[in-house]
């Protein structure tokens, strides 16, 4: 049982469903992170574990304690929102100190600590500043340095990285994971940006429409999707879906891209002949001199650490391809395209969802 | 740490009460209102006099009925309804021809509009005190110009043919200037492109009034028009300091002349069933306000 | 705009000219008559040179008034006292009960809390006399006729809804989050309402207060019909003081400028609370 246990939460404002039966559980320490569209229900969920918001139906239990009717103030958590919500009026030394002034604390006390964390997030020489006065940047180390300084049991952090530049998200997506882990306090953590999802979470929660779809280990996600949807938002670029019908025979479940066979491995009972989609990661794709199938480049954009490169097969259809920078793209524009099979993802055409081989194929599904 | 929580979990007041324990004072307020307004309702379906208490009695709508028949009554509507028309549309006109003239930001536009401020300031009841004594006959300055100007005889406040023309220019000297802060606030408001477009395809700056100010400004012109409309139907203080609803019953608007039927006439009936249609004339008029009202506010928060 | 010609510009200053003498002139005109004997007011042509004199003010707040006639009592200070008086508790009994329910008006939408804050709005529009003149019969039945709390709980007839609608606006432009973020803190819901939302309401709580206290100043028709003699405020003490002093014309001057000074002291002081409490939040600054 998690130290955080969230149980069939449920959440209507007039006739739109916002949490429709959200149950979760965070182990002691751990971090989840809490992914999904603007709109998913994200935000409304977090704040029922704050307290901010009351779920019309559903337990909340910090520590196996119920706290679904325990006002925010006693709650024990520390919170970051996503536009900050610093307090206009008060300085950014009396914004972080007003975590402790609830608490019975000497004014000297107080200051030690704000003067730590302070220290910690580099915002030291901003203290005596007024909100307004402070940067974007600063303003969000504030607000986290509020949430952090009371060492809360819980921690919940409200896409923190939204609303700051580029280069700061950047940062902050490498110094935040050492400085949560630190703390040790149970975390949940919400984010649209895939790429702070898998470096932030031990486990992954992708939320949509108000429902849990998806929980796992970031690998767990972006290697076994569980629909083509979150196959999309997670992977950059976005992974390619060619429509395939399977068929059956001694080897096995199997289709063709362009006279391509690729091997499904483990065992799909029933699968064969429906309509399905096959999910290609851009990295699982790479050209051949040998075998493969004939494409044409169409598109070459080099990134820094990579290589995209959108090709057409001979019936047309679009894939994307992912490369390291240092592999050469060989001189078009009729190349050959090899598919490490093993990687392809398979789902089914009417409901979106992935379609897993029985637990006792060829292939054991590792727990990542 | 279960202990903690749960000891301190009590709380004096349940989140769910809050908002009500927090607004029942004014709720109680607003009931207080209620119960006489109640009442006035009762008395005016009653035959009331003051003087004649033997001979109370409902009557239910006869005082209404009377209304139909009853020329003082068509007076006091027709005497309202000008005042209200004519202050309004005075009123509109010149706040909005005063907020043309300041509306670029200055120094010395921004004290004339400070300096507006006094009148509006002024209570209504003193203003007209104060016009009372610029119009007396004897010493009176307006007096005198008129004099000066060959009006040998304009008697002001207590001539029938111009006490009207008086109430309207002291109701005009205090109020013009609401008017013109809310339109002032709403030209400064406005968006600037449209008008730099205009000024670059050489529009005119009258038809650029006609065809972009104007119709931008409507919301704010229709608000404050409403909320003049609203406060002049229903003037009690500046004629009644300044006429008492006379010379006859030239001035006799509602409120002056619900006034004098309750305390001269003692006729509780015929004056809180008078009072009644005004406060059905209000009802409708507020409807509309309040829904302008807050379209305009959704608009100014939109906008900031 | 440079290419304003300069017939507009002469035009424009003429028109700004014309517009504060007709606005100003009545002020300045009182004020000058309050200076002055009633010889020199009564003079033909009237003038403006003549030699200022303060025995009309001395007069009225001494409370007598020594003509070579006769002489006869003021009361016109124990009007002021009664102005103040009214105004003051008037508007902090409409603060004190107008801003928690604004914020709850503002922060909870409760079941009716639209009804009752479009109530409360509506009484602001109705006939006045509509509640007054059964009020007076009901005053006397329960002992508040010609009491200070009688008056001060009616004056709640225009200082609560101003109060209430204009504070709401306010409380309703702070972020929630904000709050969220002090409750999450630590900190009780009292003391979240008393740090966070009154200060960040502050200017709004401001300018409702002063509003409500020009108007509850201004206010002459609720006194007329409910206060008798001692308890009247400057409005109604004003009128009933021309009618008593007759032709001393200076010391009615005098009174009329006693009465209208603090309320353009307070328009003039606060001016920038005003012009946005006035412009109904149409417009915030």
């Amino acid at each position: 049982m998690g130290f955080l246990e969230l149980t069939s939460l449920t959440k209507t404002f007039g006739t739109e469903t916002v949490l429709d039966g959200v149950s979760l559980s965070v182990p002691e320490g751990g971090t989840l992170v809490l992914f999904g569209k603007s709109g998913a229900g994200k935000t409304v969920l977090l704040r029922s574990v704050a307290g901010a918001i009351e779920p019309d139906g559903g337990t909340i239990l910090i520590g196996s304690e119920d706290v679904t009717d325990v006002p925010p103030e006693y709650r024990g958590i520390g919170m970051a929102f996503q536009n900050f919500a610093l307090f206009p009026h008060m300085s950014a030394y009396d914004n972080i100190a007003s975590s402790l002034t609830s608490k019975r604390m000497s004014a000297s006390e107080i200051r030690t600590k704000v003067q730590a964390v302070a220290e910690l997030l580099k915002i030291e020489h901003v203290l005596s500043h007024a909100p307004k006065a402070l940067s974007n940047g600063q303003k969000q180390r504030t607000a986290l340095a509020r949430a952090l300084v009371s060492e809360p049991r819980v921690l919940l952090l409200d896409d923190p990285l939204r609303n700051v530049d580029a280069k700061l998200r950047f940062e902050m997506r490498l110094e935040l994971p050492r400085l949560l882990a630190d703390r040790g306090a149970t975390i949940i953590y919400v984010t649209q940006d895939y790429k702070e999802a898998m470096a932030l979470g031990d486990r992954i929660a992708v939320l949509d429409q108000g429902k849990i779809v998806q929980i796992g280990s970031p690998a767990d996600i972006y290697r076994r999707p569980a629909n083509t949807q979150i196959a999309q938002l997670f992977g950059d670029p976005t992974i390619n879906l060619l429509d395939i019908v399977p068929k059956e025979d001694e080897r096995g479940l199997h289709g063709f891209i362009s006279d391509q066979r690729v091997d499904f491995h483990g065992r799909f009972p029933g699968v064969a002949g429906r309509d399905c989609i096959v999910g290609l990661r851009p990295e699982a794709l790479s050209f051949t001199e040998t075998g493969g199938f004939p494409v044409t480049i169409e598109a070459v954009t080099p990134f820094n650490e990579k290589t995209v490169t959108l090709v057409t097969t001979l019936r047309g259809r679009e894939i994307l391809l992912s490369q390291p920078a240092q592999d050469p793209v060989p001189a078009g524009p009729e190349v050959n395209l090899g598919i490490a099979a093993q990687d392809a993802i398979l789902f089914d055409r009417a409901t979106g969802d992935r379609i897993a081989p029985e637990p006792d194929g060829n292939r054991v599904e590792e727990a990542a | 740490m279960t202990d903690t929580l749960t000891t301190r979990r009590r709380q004096l007041i349940s989140p769910r009460a809050l908002p009500y324990v927090l607004s029942l004072p004014a709720l109680l307020v607003c009931i207080g209102i209620l119960i006489p307004f109640v009442t006035a309702i009762y008395y005016s379906l009653q035959r009331y006099r003051m003087s004649q208490p033997w001979n109370r009695g409902m009557n239910w709508g006869e005082n209404y009925v009377k209304f139909l028949t009853d020329s003082d009554f068509w007076n006091t509507l027709k005497v309202s309804l000008v005042y209200a028309g004519s202050t309004v549309v005075l009123e509109l006109l010149l706040g909005l021809a005063i907020a043309l003239l300041l509306k670029k930001r200055s120094t010395v536009n921004n004290f004339i509009s400070i300096m507006l401020l006094l009148p509006l300031m002024t209570a209504p009841a003193l203003a007209a005190l104060m016009f009372k004594l610029m119009t007396n006959p004897n010493f009176g300055i307006l007096s005198y110009f008129m004099q000066v100007i060959g009006f040998e005889d304009f008697r002001w406040g207590s001539s029938p043919d111009t006490a009207l023309f008086t109430v309207i220019l002291v109701d005009i000297w205090v109020y013009t200037p609401f008017m013109m802060i809310l339109l002032l606030a709403g030209l400064r408001s406005l968006p600037t492109q449209p008008f730099e477009a205009a000024a670059l395809d050489g529009v005119p700056q009258l038809e650029q009034f006609w065809r972009i100010t104007l119709p931008m400004l409507m919301p704010y012109i229709l608000t404050a028009a409403l909320f003049r409309l609203l406060d002049s139907i229903q003037q009690f203080d500046i004629i009644y300091a300044m006429t008492q609803g006379g010379p006859g019953d030239t001035l006799m608007v509602f409120q002056v002349e619900a006034y004098l039927n309750f305390f001269q006439s003692t006729n509780v009936g015929r004056s809180a069933a008078l009072l009644l249609i005004l406060w059905a004339i209000t009802y409708v008029l507020s409807n509309i306000f309040v829904k302008n009202w807050l379209r305009l506010r959704e608009r100014a928060k939109g906008g900031a | 705009m440079d290419h304003t010609s300069f017939l507009e510009r002469w035009f424009r200053r003429a028109a700004l000219t014309v517009i504060i003498i007709f606005f100003m002139f009545p002020i300045f005109w009182i004020v000058l008559m309050s200076l002055q004997t009633n010889e020199t007011i009564l003079r033909s042509p009237p003038s403006m040179s003549f030699a200022p004199t303060l025995d009309n003010y001395t007069a009225i707040l001494a409370g007598r008034l020594d003509s070579n006639v006769a002489s006869m009592g003021i009361d016109f200070v124990n009007n002021l006292m009664n102005s103040i008086i009214l105004s003051v508790c008037s508007v902090a009994v409409a603060l004190a009960l107008g801003v928690p329910a604004a914020y709850a008006f503002a922060r909870h939408k409760f079941r009716g809390s639209e009804d009752i804050a479009f109530t409360l709005l509506s009484f602001r529009f109705a006939p006045p006399l509509l509640v007054l003149l059964p009020l007076t019969l009901y005053f006397q039945e329960i002992g508040l006729a010609d009491t200070y709390l009688g008056l001060v709980w009616v004056y709640q007839l225009i200082c609560l809804p101003l109060i209430l609608w204009i504070v709401r606006g306010y409380f309703e432009d702070i972020s929630p989050d904000i709050e969220y973020a002090y409750r999450i803190a630590g900190h009780s819901w009292f003391s979240t309402f008393r740090k966070i939302a009154l200060p960040l309401a502050g200017p709004g709580i401001a300018a409702a207060g002063l509003l409500a206290f020009i108007f509850a100043w201004n206010n002459f028709i609720f006194a007329l019909v409910l206060a008798s003699a001692d308890k009247q405020p400057v409005t109604v003490g004003a009128l009933a003081f021309v009618t008593a002093s007759g032709i001393q014309y200076g010391q009615i001057a005098a009174a009329i400028v006693l009465s209208i000074a603090p309320t353009l002291a307070l328009a003039l002081w606060a001016q920038r609370y005003l012009v946005e409490g006035l412009s109904l939040g149409a417009v915030k600054g």
